[in-house]
């Protein structure tokens, strides 16, 4: 099991090919694309492109920071409701408390600091599975957002905030793809990510910092959350406590899609934002050719386990050529 | 024995401790009516934790179960709409929900393919699925899909004591039977097992086909309580049971877990809400405690099992 996943990380960055996951998942999303222009109605435009990027982007943020926790083995359930804990805080704080929206905003990231250093405390001081943790943490953040706004209070987002929603998310989430591909595919961490998902004790006879660099990527998973939440209630213009719901499952989707293993130790940011696109492409396409919204989610479930089933296989006849 | 129940001890005292809190402040939360409404209200959950807490005891994972429950609903409203004789109704729902357990089992113990990503495409696909046939629309039952025409008295007695027996019959057949003890070795370790002699693919696939009809049982139960079959319902469903499970003790890992924990973890967290209302606490709350209520209750296990660790360790230095 472990021999393909090794090779994958000792080929050097600049000789390998690119993953011939990725390159399927690249020319289906061309095939999308393409299809689209025939059936879709305006689909290829610079207007259609742009809104298609930005309505990713929160759930792009999500997927971007889940990458490197499954790297590592782990996974984080809790980030949807974390926008919702965000959001909620963020509105508590610019208009019960008076803060002006900048100091509001940068509160509402030491937020998801705080959050993602709960999860990371949990799973790594008490050593427990991080599916329980954050499906503890899932229910406790979205509780505190429904608890401190009894469940229906909401929030107008202020206009002075309003930049963020209509197109300044994106180099935002430029920088943050840019940020993470440094993270995992250029810096010593990254390499450490990798080491720890194929084996967490291996890792740690080795000299990386195993706790140190696990909690790292829960605490970035919960900034980026809370990030996500800013642009959510700027773009929505309001936020309630039911802000995010179920984005933690478009986000796992999006990542998985992309090729990254769920047992760790194989996964790449530019597989991540394929599976993003190739989602976020189905969707809007299908909206716009008037299928509906349901058909590609449908289809996107159906995507996912061909794409499962696909890799099972190449890689029992990769492990056969091997031997 | 009392090391060994732990955490089941522990669950039921904190429970017991939050009903004489209310026994103590609003006495009337203890009429036999409603307590009735409570149990019979949360009743499906219970009986699809029970399936889940196979599930997890294989060391695998379902979080498709809120679309199946919600298919096997809208399974049952039709079959009943058209006029089907009860038994065949009540058995045409089992089937469907074995069928989508069966798909996961399939794919899961088939494939090679990671649990929680199979259930999370399938939950996907489905979920959407049936919204996209009714159109969101809910399907209005025959008049006799009502507690089954028995009313609605012996109607909540009957779901009451099918959720019972499913709990004892299951708590039974998991510590007495083969197919019980195939379960555990299974998730403990399948490699162990397959030198045992079991088929660990066969349980897995087993194991989600049971856990498919449990929650078609759950969907009936749930279905007879209401005029219509809801093709949004059971949002959540899954991560519910999950939690239930879990509080009650039972390993992520596998292989370690009883019911009764996941009965007792299901009365703690099941009992949160309407305690609140009582306690004219705002219900708003009742999702954090329950968080709350899960991270508490694992880090404790963790924080027991170093200490005993601890102790092993000390007396082998010696």
């Amino acid at each position: 099991m472990l021999a393909p996943a090794l090779q994958h990380i000792e080929r050097s960055p600049k000789n390998r090919l690119v993953p011939s996951h990725e390159r399927i998942l690249a020319v289906l999303l061309l095939v999308e694309i393409a299809v689209f222009c025939v059936i879709g109605r305006h689909f290829v435009s610079a207007d259609n492109a742009f809104e298609l990027v930005r309505l990713s982007v929160e759930v792009g943020l999500l997927a971007l920071a889940m990458t490197p926790v499954i790297v590592t083995g782990g996974i984080d359930l809790s980030v949807g409701s974390l926008i919702s804990l965000s959001a909620v805080l963020f509105g508590k704080l610019f208009r019960d408390a008076g803060l002006p929206v900048g100091v509001a905003a940068a509160l509402t990231l030491g937020v998801g600091a705080v959050a993602g250093l709960l999860n990371a405390a949990l799973i790594t001081g008490l050593r427990l599975p991080p599916l329980i943790v954050t499906l503890g943490s899932f229910s406790l953040f979205r509780g505190l957002a429904e608890g401190v706004t009894g469940g229906s209070d909401s929030f107008m987002c202020p206009t002075s905030f309003l930049f963020l929603g209509r197109g300044a998310q994106i180099p935002v989430f430029v920088a943050a793809a840019a940020g993470f591909w440094i993270l995992l595919h250029r810096s010593v961490i990254g390499r450490g990510l990798y080491a720890i998902g194929l084996s967490p004790e291996g890792a740690r006879h080795a000299g990386i910092p195993v706790a140190r660099r696990v909690g790292l990527v829960y605490v970035l998973s919960g900034v980026v959350a809370s990030l996500s939440a800013l642009i959510y209630v700027s773009r929505y213009t309001q936020a309630r406590a039911d802000a995010g719901t179920g984005y933690e499952l478009l986000a796992i989707t999006a990542v998985v899609l992309g090729g990254t293993s769920i047992f760790g130790g194989r996964g790449r940011i530019p597989g991540t934002l394929l599976g993003l696109f190739t989602i976020a492409v189905l969707e809007r396409g299908m909206k716009l050719a008037d299928l509906g919204d349901q058909l590609a989610q449908i289809l996107v479930g159906v995507l996912l386990l061909v794409a499962l089933g696909a890799n099972a296989i190449l890689e029992k006849v990769s492990a056969r050529r091997v031997a | 024995m009392i090391r060994r129940y732990l955490r089941e001890i522990s669950v039921a005292a904190a429970t017991v401790a939050l009903l004489l809190l209310l026994a103590v402040a609003k006495p009337q939360f203890f009429s036999g009516q409603n307590l009735r409404n409570i149990l019979v209200t949360q009743s499906y959950v219970l009986v699809v934790a029970i399936g889940m807490t196979m599930v997890i005891l294989a060391r695998q994972i379902d979080i498709s179960v809120g679309s199946h429950f919600a298919i096997c609903g809208v399974v049952a409203s039709l079959l009943a709409r058209a006029g089907v004789p009860l038994p065949l109704m009540i058995a045409g729902t089992l089937a469907s929900g074995a069928v989508l357990g069966g798909i996961n089992g399939l794919l899961v113990a088939g494939f090679r393919l990671p649990s929680i990503v199979v259930t999370l495409a399938t939950m996907v696909t489905l979920e959407q699925g049936i919204r996209w046939i009714t159109g969101g629309e809910p399907v209005r039952n025959a008049p006799t899909f009502q507690w089954l025409s028995l009313g609605q008295s012996a109607g909540e007695w009957l779901v009451l004591a099918t959720a019972a027996a499913v709990l004892v019959l299951f708590a039974w057949g998991l510590r007495r039977l083969q197919a019980g003890r195939a379960v555990y070795a299974t998730g403990s370790d399948p490699e162990a097992a397959r030198l045992a002699g079991i088929r660990p693919d066969r349980v897995i696939f087993g194991v989600f086909v049971v856990m498919g009809m449990l929650t078609a049982l759950a969907a009936i139960l749930n279905g007879i309580q209401s005029t219509q079959g809801d093709p949004t319902s059971g949002q959540g469903l899954g991560l519910q049971a999950i939690a239930a499970v879990v509080v009650g003790g039972t390993a992520i890992s596998g292989g370690r877990g009883t019911l009764i924990g996941t009965f007792v973890g299901f009365v703690l967290l099941g009992v949160i809400g309407p305690a609140l209302i009582f306690l004219q606490v705002e219900a708003s709350w009742e999702k954090a405690i329950q968080g709350a209520i899960i991270l508490v209750a694992v880090a404790s296990d963790a924080l027991n099992l170093r200490q005993r660790r601890n102790v092993g360790a000390s007396l082998a230095a010696h």
